[in-house]
């Protein structure tokens, strides 16, 4: 019986489809006219609209966060007004080398770290401005903690990354030496090596049999920053080395750091002047008002800005995209490489009442990128830096009855190595090898955006909008 | 009982339409839309036998039944629409309905209904370089009633019953419009921001009755020998639908809508229905539905050229109809057991300057001894539009019913 009922409404579907293929025919364009009858569209009309002359009402900077982790990369020494702290973990039990240590004549330890030389060695890197060489002023802190048993290790070990980064932002040493050292950073350098105050064994005799320690390099008037490999480098990993001699015999226990990382410290104190880093968290908040974009938009429609009607929230029109073009001058600022930098932009936007910041998407000038480069770089030709905010503008004029100001963050991201590159991706040329656009490094550079921020900037909307056009 | 139910959702994931009235309240499915009533022109609300079952117009007709009847009703709608000598054509499949009565003998009969009686549907798309269009359109919306209703012969004039049903509305509506851009207005400068950006004009919405938990129909029918009919009422209600209006730039990235109420007032029905009994088996019926609306209807708005109103205008269907009942008999000849019918309507849409006229022919074919039957109808007709907007529409529909007829609760004689 069911299947009696499948074949008959199989069979009218299909008499039912055949029928009208043979009665009925669509034209190709009828739709556009129904539409047209109904009063609508059959694309979205785009209007631009420049708003000039908008000053920033606020803006500040915020410092980001202090601890990274150097398991990739560690770093050492100070540059463009920020300088990074290396801090080594160490865990170790040895029953036989602490009975050692105590009755030996001398004991001395060193730190050896491997030179990051694919970075030096790069094309990108200015291989004039090497050998990097100084006498380093370094100040060396650490701590000293005793234990006995096998245990005492393990529970070293399960101190998760983020309790002990929070520890480091409250470092307090239990001893530390200000020493010098002579460092020579060229092409070919592999290993610089750090001999230890001696008072760093006298502090580990008294710990065994189990001990962790932890080491502070600080170099705060260092000339440059240091790149050196991770701790979790395999091949290349941190080394930490101590030596004893007694009898006329030197004896050696190695005890490599299972972790490390940098501590940050702003070192410059400029003010009310607004310097963003490279490779540092820190970001500049800029708020503009909200009158002249609300009048910009009244004269530009005819209709009242901000919108008041049923619950406020403004959908007559739409932001296609956004894009606040600012003039730029790149004196006063300071960079490493001399590569093209990206200013990476937020928004902050209401979402369900709560503020929220969105990174903003960029979208492609491919015509402008391939002549003039991205508009979106500082240390790069050109007076200007062009902004794409379309997020925070579309929440922005969506929710303006609020009367919030439009707010937006900047931060600066990675150096480009192909600024006039369209496809602002890596890819795979015709020949196989890869087009990088973004250096896989930060820059330590430092931007001073002040005079930037006390110059007008320009808004340009590309709109849609819900309006008739009778 | 789990192939019934993927059934059901597979069709009402479409919804019937017709292009007209899609901005207000989109197409009212006559006489809840049963494949039985529609054979015969939507006509035969009056008409009792063992296979009626529930009709919207006239709750008081179950009383007269016997026998527990359930169907389900599937309606496969095509047209063709036209204006300025360029036309569309379009197909939907939907549910329009399902209906359950359920007789007590003495104690009066219970129905229950699930009716789709406006419903709104439209997928269609265009993209033309020439002419730089880029659109898609949909329409997605029903008024759906869950209808309970009961019916009772009256003591002592047992022809004559009275029936009252409660209609209980849900439903939603949306409508979505994502456009393409148009940079004609800008400079090729300019250009390259819009590329590929596509924007949603998006609506959506619920509905529900304005201060009021239901509206309700009362009815009153006579059943005769020879002649019977029915009168009922249906009070006036305003029906509210809560919008949404957002720009979509994709599902997750949108605005904060905007919310607008629009109420919609529905004026009370009267209808009317006769079945007359030519000879023993034959019948020929004639029904009539009629509301005079007053005020115009809201559109879904607010958007483009789009005007703000539907106009409105007196809306009435008037069917006649003919039935040939099957014999009842399981030894009688197949083709004598099948019940024959058909009519024709006219109706005149709430949409003004819109009506319509319509033709079918039916038939309900027994499925074994227990009383299934697969009620077949198949119409065609056209709309007739004065207005702009609205485009006259030639139509060809094809509806099924699954009707199951069973004697719970009756005693062997």
């Amino acid at each position: 019986m069911k299947k009696k009922k499948v074949v008959l409404l199989s069979f009218l579907t299909i008499l039912a489809l055949t029928l009208s293929a043979c009665l009925f025919d669509s034209d190709n364009n009828a739709l556009s006219g129904w539409l047209k009858d109904q009063g609508l569209p059959d694309s979205y009309r785009v209007q631009t609209l420049t708003v000039d002359g908008l000053l920033p009402v606020s803006a500040k900077t915020y410092e980001g966060r202090k601890v990274f982790s150097a398991s990739d990369r560690a770093l050492l020494g100070a540059q463009a007004g920020i300088s990074r702290d290396l801090v080594l973990d160490i865990a170790f039990r040895d029953s036989a080398f602490f009975a050692e240590l105590d009755n030996a004549d001398s004991a001395i330890s060193f730190v050896a770290l491997y030179v990051f030389n694919p970075f030096y060695t790069a094309d990108e890197f200015p291989s004039d401005s090497l050998p990097y060489e100084e006498t380093l002023e370094m100040n060396v802190s650490w701590k000293v903690e005793r234990g006995k048993s096998k245990d005492f290790n393990d529970s070293i070990a399960k101190i998760a990354d983020s309790t002990w980064h929070a520890e480091l932002e409250e470092w307090e040493a239990d001893n530390s030496a200000d020493t010098t050292y002579e460092i020579s950073v060229g092409a070919k350098d592999s290993v610089v090596t750090f001999v230890l105050p001696l008072a760093i064994m006298e502090d580990i005799k008294k710990a065994g049999p189990a001990c962790r320690l932890q080491i502070r390099l600080s170099a705060p008037n260092a000339k440059h920053m240091y790149r050196f490999y991770g701790s979790s480098n395999a091949s290349f990993a941190t080394i930490f080395r101590m030596r004893t001699f007694l009898d006329e015999e030197y004896k050696d226990k190695a005890a490599s750091p299972f972790r490390m990382a940098n501590v940050l410290t702003y070192n410059e104190d400029c003010g009310d002047c607004l310097v963003l880093h490279g490779g540092a968290f820190d970001s500049l908040v800029v708020e503009f008002p909200s009158k002249e974009i609300m009048e910009a938009l009244a004269e530009f429609y005819g209709d009242d800005f901000p919108f008041a009607e049923g619950d406020g929230f403004d959908v007559r029109q739409a932001v296609v995209l956004a894009q606040l073009t600012f003039a730029r001058d790149d004196s006063g600022s300071e960079s490493e490489l001399g590569l093209p930098v990206q200013v990476v932009v937020g928004s902050f936007i209401d979402s369900m009442g709560t503020e929220l910041r969105k990174m903003e998407n960029y979208k492609l000038n491919r015509p402008q990128v391939v002549e003039s480069g991205h508009p979106n770089m500082v240390f790069f030709d050109g007076d200007s830096l062009s902004l794409q905010v379309t997020l925070g503008m579309r929440s922005f004029i969506n929710q303006a009855r609020n009367g919030d100001n439009f707010k937006m963050m900047l931060r600066l991201g990675f150096p480009v190595l192909q600024a006039k590159d369209s496809t602002y991706m890596n890819y795979e040329t015709a020949e196989g090898d890869t087009s990088f656009v973004f250096l896989g490094v930060f820059d330590y550079n430092r931007y001073d955006f002040t005079s930037m921020m006390n110059q007008p900037a320009t808004l340009k909307l590309w709109l849609a909008t819900k309006r008739g056009e009778e | 009982m789990k192939k019934l139910f993927g059934l059901i959702l597979f069709f009402a994931a479409f919804a019937s339409a017709s292009m007209i009235g899609v901005d207000a309240l989109g197409e009212e499915q006559i006489a809840s839309g049963s494949a039985g009533a529609a054979g015969r022109g939507f006509a035969g609300g009056a008409k009792t036998g063992e296979a009626e079952g529930f009709v919207v117009t006239n709750p008081a007709r179950i009383a007269f039944d016997t026998k527990v009847v359930f169907n389900l009703n599937f309606l496969m709608d095509l047209y063709s629409a036209e204006s300025h000598g360029k036309s569309y054509f379009t197909e939907t499949l939907s549910l329009p309905s399902f209906n359950l009565s359920f007789p007590m003998g003495d104690f009066g009969a219970l129905g229950l209904s699930l009716w789709q009686s406006y419903s709104t549907s439209l997928l269609e798309d265009v993209k033309d370089s020439v002419s730089n269009a880029d659109a898609k359109i949909e329409y997605q919306g029903s008024v759906y009633e869950i209808i309970p209703s009961y019916a009772v012969r009256l003591p002592f004039f047992r022809g004559v019953s009275l029936g009252f049903s409660v209609h209980i509305v849900l439903g939603s509506n949306m409508r979505s419009l994502t456009l393409g851009p148009d940079n004609s207005d800008v400079s090729e400068d300019d250009a390259w921001a819009t590329n590929n950006s596509l924007l949603t004009d998006y609506v959506e919405g619920s509905w529900e009755i304005e201060n009021h938990p239901a509206y309700y129909t009362g009815s009153v029918m006579y059943r005769g020998r020879v002649a019977s009919f029915y009168f009922s009422y249906t009070t006036g209600h305003t029906l509210l639908n809560k919008l949404d209006f957002d720009f979509r730039f994709s599902e997750l990235d949108t605005l904060v809508p905007n919310r607008i109420d629009r109420t919609i007032d529905v004026p009370a029905m009267f209808a009317t229905g006769i079945n007359y009994r030519l000879a023993r088996r034959h019948n020929v019926m004639a029904d009539l539905q009629w509301r005079s609306w007053d005020a115009d209807i809201e559109n879904i708005g607010h958007s483009y050229d789009m005007p703000s109103y539907t106009e409105t205008q007196s809306d009435f269907v008037v069917s006649v109809g003919y039935q040939r009942d099957g014999s009842g008999l399981y030894y009688d000849p197949y083709w004598d057991r099948i019940s024959y019918r058909a009519g024709a309507w006219y109706k005149n849409w709430y949409i003004k300057d819109v009506f319509e006229m319509g033709g079918s022919i039916g038939a309900a074919f027994p499925l074994g001894k227990k009383g299934t039957t697969i009620d077949l109808a198949l119409q065609g007709g056209k709309r007739f539009s004065d207005s702009k907007a609205n485009w006259e529409e030639t139509f060809m529909a094809i509806r099924l019913g699954l009707m199951g007829i069973g004697s719970w609760g009756q005693t062997r004689r």
